[in-house]
């Protein structure tokens, strides 16, 4: 009887340490969920580039550059500066092989549920101050449920209609070193149709266009 | 005494499953993660290295603060079929400076002086390396915390009149987004002491054929 007790306040006891411990472990990680950026974004005066219609717009997140911060979602803001209207055709995220141009995986990117949604940018509840370069209008779309990896990049594609709207917008279009983020777009072609084991036509030769930031919120 | 048999069970048992868990959230975070801002997108080419020293440059400014006893270097290639390397290593430096501080081998597969089979499908998945599609190699982790107050030059010496290096291609960043700077100089740098001096060569430059630094 003795020995059953000891053995079962032992035990009790390092439950207890146990709990204890794992209680501090579970308390510590509460700032990941402030929202971060996971990767660095736009900084500094973000320029212009105008005119989208019918073009298609490839933004590269690229693995080496991830900040080590662990979201299953993934959050895209897009900065724009001119324009009452974006009529967004389709939008996706192609993953490929760090370094590499071949698509492993396509997930789509939403934007109110929708991923042809057209943008009101005319609206102040979209846009509170009229966009411009000083003042761009950032709009988040909804959250993507991708975890990034550095072992991937990731090309965030946006294909612009051809319509009048979309000749008269334009967006945030930093140099390369004001970012990790680069990009590149093709004019005539919708890309974002295309599928896994499919090449990226092009790799990011310049600063991202439109967006800005890669946040886990 | 049966109650409480019970309930020291119960109890053991909790404990261990609390302890699984705890130790399953620790590997968790032991995923791989960027140490320094690595190079991005894909890349242009540069070939013909028999006789070269590449020295990449990690800057200690540039590190990401991530914690890490170990450093995992990732090099890059786009053309080739083998590549001969005669010597690896790492100097440190102080933060700025380019005395050598320490002097830690680096290895693939244990040895220094590794041939690199890139047209085994094992080493690289690719058949056809290219620009695009490079043959990104993992060498053994170096045992090595990286500290912010220190920079680090990783350097990897080409066997000389060698057939394999002149047709070796090695990547070559198209434009300067990572954190990582790189230079090179003809003959053998990979064996400099403790005292010595990285040569002095301008570090301007994306490094060639180092990628990522990454801490697995």
């Amino acid at each position: 009887m003795k020995t059953v007790c000891k053995f079962a306040t032992l035990t009790l006891m390092m439950f207890a340490v146990t709990v204890c411990g794992f209680s501090q472990r579970l308390s510590a990680p509460k700032p990941a969920t402030a929202t971060q950026n996971l990767i660095r974004g736009v900084i500094g005066s973000p320029g212009n580039d105008s005119e989208w219609s019918n073009y298609s717009l490839f933004n590269l997140v690229p693995g080496s550059g991830l900040f080590p911060i662990t979201s299953s979602t993934t959050v895209f803001y897009f900065g724009f500066t001119a324009g009452t209207e974006a009529d967004i055709g389709n939008m996706v995220v192609y993953t490929t092989a760090r370094g590499s141009l071949t698509i492993t995986a396509t997930t789509p990117v939403t934007l109110g549920g929708k991923s042809d949604p057209s943008i009101m940018l005319s609206n102040t509840s979209v846009c509170p101050v009229a966009p411009s370069t000083a003042a761009p209008c950032i709009v988040r779309f909804d959250p993507t449920s991708l975890t990034l990896s550095p072992a991937n990049d990731y090309y965030f594609v946006v294909y612009y209609v051809s319509d009048t709207n979309n000749s008269n917008i334009a967006g945030t279009s930093p140099s390369q070193t004001q970012t990790s983020l680069a990009g590149t777009y093709f004019g005539g072609t919708d890309y974002t149709h295309l599928t896994v084991g499919g090449t990226i036509p092009g790799a990011a030769n310049r600063g991202p266009s439109f967006l800005m930031y890669v946040m886990n919120d | 005494m049966k109650t409480i048999f019970k309930f020291a069970t119960l109890t053991l048992t909790l404990t261990i499953m609390m302890f699984a868990v705890s130790v399953s959230s620790f590997a968790a975070a032991a995923k791989a993660e960027n140490l320094v801002r690595g190079i991005i997108g894909p890349v242009a080419s540069n070939t013909s290295w028999s006789g070269y020293s590449t020295m990449a440059l990690i800057p200690g400014a540039g590190l990401i603060p991530i914690t890490s006893t170990k450093a995992v270097f990732y090099l890059g290639f786009t053309a080739g079929s083998e590549a001969d390397i005669n010597n690896m290593v790492l100097y440190t430096t102080a933060r700025g400076s380019s005395t050598i501080t320490a002097s830690t081998p680096v290895t693939l597969g244990g040895i220094s002086n590794p041939s690199i089979d890139l047209a085994s499908a094992t080493v690289c998945p690719v058949v056809e390396i290219s620009d695009f599609n490079p043959c990104i190699v993992r060498l053994d982790p170096t045992t090595i915390t990286l500290s912010a107050l220190n920079d680090y030059y990783l350097v990897v010496y080409f066997t000389a009149d060698d057939s394999n290096d002149t047709a070796l291609g090695l990547t070559q960043p198209s434009f300067g987004q990572s954190s990582l700077r790189g230079s090179y100089v003809t003959g053998d740098e990979s064996r400099l002491s403790v005292g010595g001096s990285i040569p002095n060569t301008p570090f301007s430059n994306q490094p060639y054929m180092l990628m990522y630094v990454m801490n697995d």
